[in-house]
């Protein structure tokens, strides 16, 4: 269905070759995974089968690619879009209409398709992707996870023979994560559509991969079975790295697999367990706030506190109120009724240098925070709105990705280099209270385990309180104290993160799963009871 | 209301601006703005894109305002009632009939500013006509006749509304950074090339998505031309045809 033969590809700016001779061919109905670091040319890899690569953003392209049979050097995109569905890293970028049945109409619309066609199609993938009641809303009011539905059912719905994903999960929680996968799992197995997913979360798409693409990112690519690719891959998910902690023969892609080979242990050892640290004076308090959009309640009298030396993780599905409340706290938004309060002053109020000092806000999409126009500007701008030495942005930044070259603009950026940006910007001034929102977007596993250590190191060295809102329970396992579940705008459960992942099955890590009913949530938490 | 079809503000500026330029009066361009103003506050929804009518406003208002500074300043006198004078800068005496100040007259800064309210009546009615249409639905009944063409629509057509969101978005952005007033040159660049960027982004989505592949395109739900859009359309035809009655 798809063949690379002898693939390079360079972009004229830069010096670095991102794919150099690459050679694979994808058989119709195979579902194949691309793993990479963060800023290895997956994306580009994925652009390269509709042709987006290079028509629309340049670059040099040795070799041919074929997909069904044509090249994509002789079409337009747009002339496969009957044959390849593409759904971009960040949907939002992507949407060309304004309400959901437009948007999944265009495409159809576009191709001259008959109107009673579109009505049977659209309503099928409605219900499909569950949005059957999100039909008439406006796109710019739907929470990240539904538009990245729309966004696949945009795709799927044009019924084409290879869907390409760029990140298809990132947004998800874990239960619609879930659903997104099975019913892509369920089209590769029933109409044999061939699908290829990039993507960093492997514990969410693991168990329904045929084959992995593995980018090394110095031009190199390796294409094989999961087992092969994961044996000695510094890329896998925390199921493999328990597998290897533990000194297994094999590696276990699923649950069950790891459940039956870990019998023993998990008659041994003892039990992690569950405190809450010592912390400081509140820092972060919201009381009775509530947010209203028109009619539609977002937030119902919520109560939440935070204190210094403190990391919380708010977790909750999709739509449940999480970044209206991280922007209620920040102060971008007025709650419709209620306070919310930093350090004692009210969020609303906070301006200029006390707010940098007081409150440092990563957005969902970390590049709302990126004007300038290179990284060392941003940075530069860094040091100077907080009269520090210059050159101490770009060295934070340096300890989080170390392989940023300074004049990239931020646009030219992956996602996660992106995000270490914003961070380095928003440290540099130290503020009490660190809030991020979906912070682990794009971030592969090394960067992650990087964001792990500085938080924890900012919260616990500096006594200073982190607030973060995520769908990536690994993230959570490793690094909360502490989580508060939001439902439908309403505080459901609040706790010590043991209790709270252990209580639901849809809401646990990988390790807690295979290791049920023990109380291990982290690789290193077996370790230590194995030890101890 | 029912949406109106989205072609019908654009020509309906399109013939207002007709009448602005055919009656080349000052008066009838701050009408013009008025009657655009009063439209966009009470039809325009509550969308990203309904903030490019004051945007274009208040572009208009500086231009008027560098024009008339110029125009007072600088080109050949008109006489009349003296209001002040400025020195004159001495001019090498090739560029005869040019003169950099002097004296202002009052019939000098009148012309100024006539010239100055009609450009930004053309660039305010342009400001309304986007306010007032959804991008994203003008594209979506824009003919392709030309699949280059057709991009090159997107890109133009969504350059405007996607200022105005960068505009809003850096200024967030600038919010959480602590900094609330930010100078204009270190907004002015990134603003548009946040905006040209994701103008570009939006033309590879759609062209990645079949836009302009198929000459013919159908319709899930056809947007259809009601009445009113007739009547809108028909009072801004007699505002043109009295313009050019009475001119």
């Amino acid at each position: 269905m798809i063949n690379f033969s002898n693939v390079s590809l360079i972009y004229p700016t830069s010096t670095k070759t991102i794919l150099e001779d690459l050679s694979f061919s994808i058989v119709e109905g195979e579902l194949v995974l691309v793993i990479g670091s963060t800023g290895t040319g997956k994306t580009s890899l994925l652009q390269l089968i509709n042709g987006l690569v290079p028509h629309h953003t340049g670059g040099i392209l040795a070799g041919d690619i074929t997909v069904d049979g044509i090249s994509t050097k002789l079409v337009r995109p747009g002339e496969l879009a009957h044959l390849v569905g593409i759904v971009g890293q960040n949907p939002a970028q992507g949407f060309v209409t304004d309400t959901v049945e437009e948007e999944l109409a265009f495409g159809m619309e576009a191709l001259n398709l008959a109107p009673d066609l579109m009505r049977k199609r659209v309503e099928e993938i409605l219900d499909l992707l569950a949005l059957v009641h999100l039909r008439n809303r406006a796109i710019s009011t739907l929470s990240g996870g539904e538009q990245q539905r729309v966004a696949i059912g945009s795709a799927l719905v044009m019924h084409p023979k290879v869907l390409v994903l760029d990140e298809p999960t990132s947004a998800l929680d874990p239960i619609a994560a879930e659903e997104v996968l099975s019913i892509l799992h369920r089209l590769v197995h029933d109409l044999s559509l061939t699908v290829v997913i990039a993507e960093h979360r492997l514990e969410r798409v693991i168990g329904f991969a045929d084959r992995i693409i593995h980018i090394a990112g110095d031009g190199n690519a390796k294409i094989d079975l999961p087992e092969i690719i994961l044996k000695d891959a510094n890329i896998a998910p925390p199921i493999v790295h328990l597998a290897r902690a533990l000194g297994l023969s094999d590696v276990g892609l699923s649950v069950r697999d790891v459940r039956r080979m870990t019998e023993t242990i998990r008659d041994t050892g003892k039990d992690v367990e569950s405190v809450l640290p010592t912390v400081g004076a509140e820092r972060i308090l919201a009381k009775d706030l509530t947010i209203k959009y028109g009619s539609h309640v977002v937030l119902k009298s919520l109560n939440v506190s935070v204190r210094a030396g403190e990391i919380v993780a708010l977790m909750g599905r999709n739509g449940a109120g999480k970044s209206s409340l991280l922007t209620a706290l920040v102060g971008l938004q007025k709650p419709t009724s209620g306070t919310s309060h930093i350090c004692g002053k009210a969020s609303t109020d906070l301006k200029g240098g006390v707010r940098r000092e007081t409150v440092g806000f990563i957005p969902q999409e970390p590049s709302d925070l990126l004007y300038g126009q290179s990284v060392d500007g941003e940075c530069a701008q860094g040091d100077k709105d907080n009269q520090i030495a210059p050159g101490t942005t770009f060295a934070l930044l340096q300890r989080i990705v170390p392989s940023i070259s300074p004049d990239t603009h931020p646009r030219d950026l992956s996602e996660g280099q992106r995000l270490a940006l914003a961070l380095a910007i928003v440290l540099s001034a130290q503020p009490q209270v660190l809030i991020l929102d979906e912070p682990t977007r794009g971030l592969d596993y090394q960067s992650k385990a990087l964001l792990i250590s500085l938080l924890q190191n900012y919260s616990k060295e500096l006594g200073r309180c982190v607030l973060i809102a995520t769908h990536d329970v690994e993230l959570v396992a490793e690094l909360a104290d502490r989580v508060i579940f939001l439902a439908d705008g309403e505080v459901v459960a609040d706790g010590p993160t043991l209790d709270i992942l252990l209580s639901s099955p849809a809401f646990a890590p990988q390790v807690a799963k295979v290791m049920s009913p023990r109380r291990w949530l982290t690789v290193s938490d077996v370790i230590a009871a194995m030890e101890g | 209301m029912k949406s109106l079809h989205p072609l019908t503000w654009w020509i309906w500026s399109l013939l207002i601006v007709g009448a602005v330029i055919a009656t080349n009066s000052a008066w009838v361009a701050g009408l013009a703005i008025a009657v655009a103003a009063i439209s966009v506050l009470k039809f325009a929804e509550d969308a990203p894109w309904a903030k490019s009518f004051w945007f274009s406003l208040r572009l208009g208002a500086i231009i008027l305002f560098i024009r008339t500074i110029v125009g007072v300043l600088i080109g050949v006198p008109i006489p009349g009632t003296k209001l002040f004078s400025v020195p004159i800068l001495p001019l090498p005496s090739w560029i005869a009939g040019i003169r950099i100040g002097g004296v202002v007259t009052q019939e000098r800064l009148l012309s100024s500013i006539h010239e100055g309210l009609i450009i930004i009546a053309v660039i305010c009615l342009f400001g309304a006509a986007v306010s007032l249409t959804s991008p994203h639905k003008l594209l979506r009944v824009t003919p392709v006749v030309i699949y280059e063409f057709g991009v090159a629509t997107v890109i133009a057509t969504s350059a405007l509304p996607q200022l105005v969101q960068s505009v809003g978005r850096i200024r967030r952005a600038r919010t959480l950074r602590g900094d609330e007033n930010p100078s204009w040159r270190s907004i002015a660049i990134p603003l548009l090339e946040d905006s040209l960027a994701r103008s570009l982004e939006l033309a590879a989505a759609m062209d990645s998505r079949g836009y302009g592949v198929s000459r013919k395109r159908s319709r899930y739900r056809p947007i259809p031309w009601q009445q009113i859009d007739s009547a809108v359309i028909a009072s801004a035809l007699s505002a043109l045809a009295l313009a050019l009655v009475l001119r």
